[in-house]
């Protein structure tokens, strides 16, 4: 265990330095220079230096600290992260556990390819149209009604505002968490281990509560880095949809604006947040198998 | 960042067969479609008032008009020939960029392969649509296929670098009897390549259309008056709320392109989503 934790704080660290290497550089095209490889290498190297003082630059847009903008928009990004999370388990994981054994898998292949093939914005709009429609729900895709309506409040028009952006979120999640579980009941169903464990006396449900439970969870720890990515991707999408003002919806009109220290800055957030959740995820994973595997 | 459990559950063989055909085929149609679409489409591209404003769907236009009074029918084909082509320069990159280059890598020398597969390894821990965006966002919209193309290349380039079996019975016996690299590459790039191309191909169409789409649906895309689907669909934005129709045929062509490219290639689930 040890050695495998080492080797992924290696991984872990190096992914998180080729992230600042990579923000470093896109932050670079906004540092005035002579033109040339060797002043724009030279301006990557001062933005590391200033990068290792925690000096992110100035965002061009709102003339802020890139490191104060990001602090006002994080939070709702995180929050709808969060929240698509949980939407994320909660409708993925009995999905995944219901499809991801038997003959419900083979036929449901198709069935989940047709649903995985709807863009993450096509999703949302269906949403939409049935938000108004059927519960006549207000929505702000065309205009920012209160569109920063906090995701936590207590106000039942504000959630109303922020469910659809949460949920096209966890949508989602949800497809990326059913298809890691599949995975991880398809493989722990082929496993040799269940025969010889039947021999010995073990019922199913044991063998299923005691040593494919903990390996179906930690395949599903173990893709912890996809699902934040399609999480991240959602939130882009959901808070440029629904007009809410997170970070993911900065880096989309920073780059527009070419405000490269505010992109810079969050594409760094995103890659690091996906790194340090794949990392954890595969820590976890690697502790549940060793302790699901039958000696 | 490949999962510790990397065999995907397929469907049963025949099925999947069955499947792969409908997808190819629904792929010929949809090439049939877009090199007819100036001869199937009512209206040429960008035409208004082929109709009134926001008609609903009628014999006279099977898909309904938009806010302009555009054909939908029309558009939506002139549309499905945009995102085909650009998606299919875009899936050209990511193959070579990718696929080519990751089986190339992992006959490299071990610590160059390992080199750069840890640096593909970063950009494939960014969202492959925020890739997209910042590609785009440093050169021209105009390029947008091969940024979709670029952004889906890391992806691609980590899975076919992890595909590589570098202690194959093959690999260990030209190790062994001094066979080069070079001819060690060769035959990986004619059998076993050329064996996974059109599943390749299929799969980088399916995630260069999503990205292509995504990012001419945030306005970094086709420009006009060349619409792709995806702009379409943002321009349906605003109608679509009391005109279902402007967004619905747009939104339906790019789900089967999608669809058909998944279908073709394989029910492969092992695709990061």
């Amino acid at each position: 265990m040890l050695n495998y934790a080492a080797r992924q704080t290696g991984r872990l660290a190096l992914g998180l330095l080729g992230a600042v290497v990579v923000a470093a550089v896109i932050s670079a095209i906004a540092v005035p220079r002579a033109p040339g490889l060797a002043p724009f290498l030279a301006a990557v190297g001062t933005r590391l230096v200033d990068f290792a003082r925690l000096d992110f630059g100035t965002s061009a847009i709102s003339g802020l600290s890139a490191m104060d903008e990001l602090g006002r928009r994080i939070p709702a990004t995180l929050a709808l992260v969060l929240t698509g999370t949980g939407v994320a388990l909660i409708v993925g994981a009995p999905l995944g556990l219901v499809f991801g054994a038997g003959p419900l898998r083979r036929s449901a292949a198709p069935l989940m390819q047709i649903v995985a093939a709807a863009p993450v914005f096509c999703a949302g709009l269906a949403l939409a149209y049935g938000a108004v429609h059927l519960l006549h729900w207000p929505v702000s895709i065309n205009a920012p009604v209160r569109s920063a309506a906090p995701i936590f409040s207590s106000n039942a028009r504000d959630l109303q505002l922020a469910a659809l952006p949460m949920l096209m979120v966890g949508l989602a999640g949800a497809a990326a968490v059913q298809l890691a579980l599949r995975r991880a009941a398809a493989d722990s169903a082929r496993g040799s281990y269940r025969a010889g464990l039947r021999r010995m006396g073990l019922s199913v449900i044991e063998i299923e509560w005691v040593y494919a439970a903990p390996l179906v969870i930690a395949g599903l720890l173990a893709s912890a880095g996809e699902i934040t990515l399609a999480l991240l991707s959602a939130a882009v999408v959901a808070e440029w949809v629904f007009h809410r003002p997170g970070a993911a919806d900065l880096f989309v009109k920073s780059v527009a604006l070419q405000d490269w220290n505010m992109a810079a800055l969050i594409l760094f957030v995103f890659a690091a947040l996906t790194f340090v959740v794949d990392f954890l995820g595969r820590l976890g994973a690697h502790a549940l198998a060793n302790e699901g595997k039958p000696s | 960042m490949s999962a510790a459990f990397d065999s995907p559950p397929h469907a049963a063989p025949m099925l999947r067969v069955i499947l792969r055909v409908v997808g190819w085929c629904g792929l010929g149609l949809i090439a049939g479609a877009v090199a007819l679409s100036d001869f199937l489409a009512h209206a040429p591209a960008g035409a208004a008032n082929a109709g009134s404003i926001l008609d609903a769907p009628s014999p006279a236009h099977p898909f309904g008009t938009d806010l302009l009074g555009r054909d939908l029918l029309s558009e939506t084909l002139h549309g499905l020939s945009v995102t085909v082509g650009h998606a299919l320069l875009g899936t050209i990159v990511a193959i070579v960029l990718g696929g080519l280059f990751g089986a190339v890598a992992a006959r490299l020398p071990r610590p160059v392969g390992l080199a750069l597969r840890g640096v593909m390894d970063v950009f494939a821990a960014i969202p492959a649509l925020l890739l997209g965006i910042l590609v785009i966002g440093l050169t021209a919209r105009l390029y947008a296929p091969l940024a979709a193309g670029l952004a889906a290349a890391p992806l691609a380039f980590v899975r076919a670098f992890d595909r590589v079996d570098t202690k194959s019975t093959h690999a260990e016996y030209a190790r062994a009897t001094g066979i080069s690299a070079a001819t060690l590459l060769r035959r990986d790039l004619t059998y076993e390549f050329r064996d996974t191309l059109a599943t390749v191909t299929a799969r980088a169409l399916a995630a260069v259309t999503i990205i292509l789409s995504t990012v001419s649906f945030l306005g970094f895309g086709a420009t006009p008056p060349a619409r792709d689907l995806g702009l379409m669909i943002a321009a349906a934005k605003t109608s679509y709320l009391h005109a279902w129709w402007t967004a619905a045929a747009p939104a339906f062509a790019l789900l089967i392109l999608i669809l058909c490219a998944r279908l073709a290639a394989g029910l492969d689930e092992s695709e990061r989503p």
